[in-house]
């Protein structure tokens, strides 16, 4: 396991932060893209553009979370949809069932997935490589397992949303565009977590782990209590979020919220923007979900969509193994400083 | 090792990819198969010229909806696709339909892969009701997928007829522009339980086993409500996991509990195993009835273990469900008999015999043609009023939606079909039970 870490030694410290530069330009750079993404519904005036956005800021959340186990502590988490189905079910639960509001019933998935990973994160973060990597998806498929019995969440029933609720938030209309702003915020929030953690000390304890964890100890890294508390750092917007997303569905299940497929997108997503970077995961998730939106409503490829995702992906990984940000700050060194 | 992962990465979505997209070949040919349409279209639209008075308008309709084209719904999703197809091939090839003011009207449509999952269904369904101009949108396959489409039809006020998704609790949501084409889930299976009380009214004992799915845990909930109100006694009430295979511990549970009758089951495979296993341990029951399986032609394939299971079902082609016996009920009667659907239904997809999916494809186009008829335009406020307004008989069956602000939209004209699988000269094949007016043959009880 860590023995392959110590024969290389720190050779992929050019991802550390340039804290001697100008960090907040590449913050800015990453939440300027975000902003604009945020904007162009209104520039395009089209309900589909919202949907579209909505769906990749999703996934810009979902990965820049990840991105905090993944790229920085260097833990492959292959059920971090757990997380997002575990946090929107006690939201869920408390907005239709219990009758809170949305933004308190976001608080609270927040919370219980961060309570979550804190207690599994005690448990299973003493494992390393696959071990942990294997102990994340039989923790998911607990989750589901649990849920799908659990009859206060209505068990393989799931729970519906009256539809009378939207009408708290100015109508379904107004609510979906909320959804969407509140999708927004929650991105540029998540990002900016995600970049203070990389460039503080907490999160050069977290690089100095994915290098080499046991001389990470050595130098005065408390490891366990580091990756614990990434682990929850990495928890808590996918459970925001989770509440956001099923609020806008109307409806929860177990299968599609706690879908093992989701998680192996983000990881995905992280992997192809370039992991253990801050732009990364969000490039990653706009090219993922550009191209597969475009693939699925295409005339000509609507029908093969899959297949020629697939083989896209293949391509990319093949030529582009450090994903695009590294394969830009490798191939343009005076981009470091900006791509961050 | 990030570029060793990353490949793995990529080799197991590449994997996943060709695993979920394994019948793209298959899908295409029955959902983007319009040709007919075209073709008919056109002599209707050259012929107009040749008349004296004016040509009359054609106004091109557009139908939206997702398919699952991949993923785990695509079986059903694709026949129900097909159903629908075929409804619309026909109307267009009929030379559309023909409002009082002289405007014809075609179909077209426009649909996407939904995947089988919630992911991208509110995106895709806003794509159709914004971008590509639907004016009127089928539910995609299953109630998970329907619930998150019904959110969008509902905010651009689009009438929506949906088909293959039974839950009751999407229409108990304050919708108002949702229509359900299905009898619910909680009317699927409470017709076994009056067929068992007609059987033998003795029983009391009951047992339900059933998949610890959505629709299979709402049927049943259902059932045993119901049953439990008639007097019955449930000895034994437990889910197994969609994935389970040895149903031993099942089957012992059952043997101990000693019920009159067995109700459950889930899907095909499930469904399919369990039945097979009961024979196998010779259990001794009098009464089985399970979800989904027994209508399948495949289940033949149990022999012995398929005689005497009985199975609810949406629609099945020996249900007498004809202009006559609408005459005889004094109700209106619309569309073609099933004996029709069946030749019309083989004869476009290469013999391939139609399933209650493919039925039900087919009836939510003709739902939708009904109510542009009687409403006399395409406009969606006048359409929807026309189909709280149905009360008919149709090939499929009874149709008729509950009007109350409580279950706008839900079904409550339809009712299963529920067959048996009997013995029938040496062959097995499958009759229909129950209702009795809809009866091709006596149930047999205690099953063989």
């Amino acid at each position: 396991m860590s023995e392959n870490k110590v024969a290389a030694p720190a050779k992929k410290l050019r991802f550390m932060p340039q804290l001697a530069g100008r960090p907040y330009l590449g913050l800015s750079l990453t939440l300027a893209v975000i902003v604009i993404m945020i904007l162009w519904p209104l520039v395009t005036g089209k309900d589909i553009t919202r949907e579209t956005v909505f769906t990749i800021l999703l996934s810009v959340t979902l990965a820049s979370s990840l991105n905090i186990l993944l790229g920085y502590t260097g833990y492959v988490s292959f059920g971090h949809v757990v997380f997002f189905g575990l946090g929107g079910y006690v939201g869920f639960y408390l907005l239709a069932i219990q009758g809170w509001s949305l933004w308190m019933a976001m608080l609270a998935g927040g919370l219980s997935s961060a309570l979550l990973a804190y207690l599994l994160g005690r448990a299973i973060l003493r494992l390393r490589g696959a071990y942990f990597a294997l102990a994340t998806i039989g923790i998911n498929e607990a989750m589901r397992a649990f849920i799908n019995n659990f009859k206060p969440f209505g068990g393989p029933i799931g729970m519906t949303l009256n539809f009378q609720v939207y009408r708290d938030y100015g109508g379904a209309s107004q609510a979906l565009w909320m959804v969407f702003y509140t999708m927004g915020a929650l991105t540029l929030l998540a990002v900016t977590v995600s970049f203070f953690v990389r460039t503080s000390k907490f999160g050069l304890g977290l690089l100095a782990i994915r290098e080499d964890e046991d001389a990470a100890e050595v130098m005065g890294v408390v490891a366990p209590k580091a990756k614990t508390w990434a682990y929850v750092l990495s928890a808590i917007f996918p459970g925001i979020i989770g509440v956001l997303f099923f609020f806008k569905n109307g409806s929860i299940e177990p299968a599609p919220a706690f879908r093992l497929h989701f998680s192996i997108e983000t990881i995905v997503m992280v992997m192809l923007g370039g992991q253990g970077t801050v732009l990364g995961p969000v490039v990653g998730s706009g090219l993922y979900q550009g191209i597969r939106g475009y693939l699925l409503t295409s005339a000509i490829f609507k029908n093969i969509q899959l297949a020629v995702a697939g083989g896209l992906l293949l391509l990319i990984v093949l030529f582009v193994p450090d994903g695009v940000i590294g394969w830009l700050r490798h191939r343009f060194p005076f981009l470091r400083r900006v791509l961050q | 090792m990030n570029r060793k992962l990353l490949v793995i990465l990529m080799l197991l979505m590449v994997s996943l990819f060709v695993a979920c997209g394994g019948d793209d070949a298959a899908a295409p040919a029955a959902v983007d198969e319009p040709a007919p349409a075209e073709e008919s279209a056109a002599p209707a639209e050259e012929a107009a010229p040749e008349e004296a008075a004016p040509a009359p308008e054609t106004q091109t309709i557009v139908v939206g909806y997702t398919a699952s084209q991949t993923g785990s719904q695509n079986v059903s999703s694709t026949r129900q696709v097909n159903g629908l197809m075929l409804w619309m091939n026909q109307v267009n090839a009929a030379g559309g339909l023909e409002l009082s003011d002289g405007t014809k009207i075609m179909f077209d449509h426009v649909s996407y892969d939904d995947e089988s999952n919630t992911d991208r269904v509110q995106e895709l369904y806003t794509r159709m009701a914004t971008e590509d101009d639907a004016t009127f949108l089928i539910s995609p396959y299953s109630s998970g997928l329907t619930a998150a489409a019904a959110v969008i039809a509902e905010q651009y006020g689009k009438v929506m007829v949906t088909t293959g998704a039974a839950s009751d609790s999407t229409y108990q949501q304050g919708l108002t522009t949702v229509f359900q084409a299905y009898t619910p889930a909680s009317r699927y299976l409470t017709g076994a339980v009056d067929l068992l009380a007609q059987l033998d009214p003795t029983v009391k004992k009951l047992a339900f086993v059933y998949e610890n799915s959505k629709f299979s845990t709402d049927v049943v909930n259902a059932a045993k409500a119901y049953a439990e109100s008639l007097g019955y006694e449930v000895v034994l009430h437990e889910g197994y996991d969609p994935e389970t295979t040895d149903f031993g511990p099942f089957i012992n549970k059952l043997q101990d509990a000693a019920p009159d009758a067995i109700l459950g089951g889930g899907h095909f495979q499930d469904g399919s195993t369990f039945a097979r296993q009961i024979n196998e341990k010779n259990l001794e029951v009098n009464f089985l009835t399970l979800l989904v399986a027994p209508p399948e032609p495949d289940f033949a394939d149990l022999g012995d273990a398929a005689l005497g299971v009985i199975g609810p079902s949406q629609w099945e082609p020996q249900a007498a469900f004809t202009k006559a016996s609408a005459d005889e009920a004094g109700m209106e009667f619309y569309g073609i008999e099933s004996d029709q659907f069946v030749i019309d239904y083989e004869a476009a997809y290469d013999g391939e015999e139609p399933s209650y999916h493919s039925a039900g494809g087919y009836a939510a186009g003709l739902l939708l043609e009904k109510a542009i008829v009687d409403a006399d335009s395409t406009d969606p406020v006048k359409v929807a009023a026309a189909l709280d307004a149905m009360d008919l008989l149709t090939f499929f069956g009874h149709i008729k939606f509950d009007t109350t602000a409580e279950s706008h939209g839900l079904q409550i004209g339809h009712s299963m079909v529920y067959i048996q699988w009997q013995e029938d000269g040496g062959n097995l094949g499958k009759q229909v039970v129950w209702p009795a007016e809809g009866a091709t043959a006596d149930a047999l009880y205690p099953m063989p």
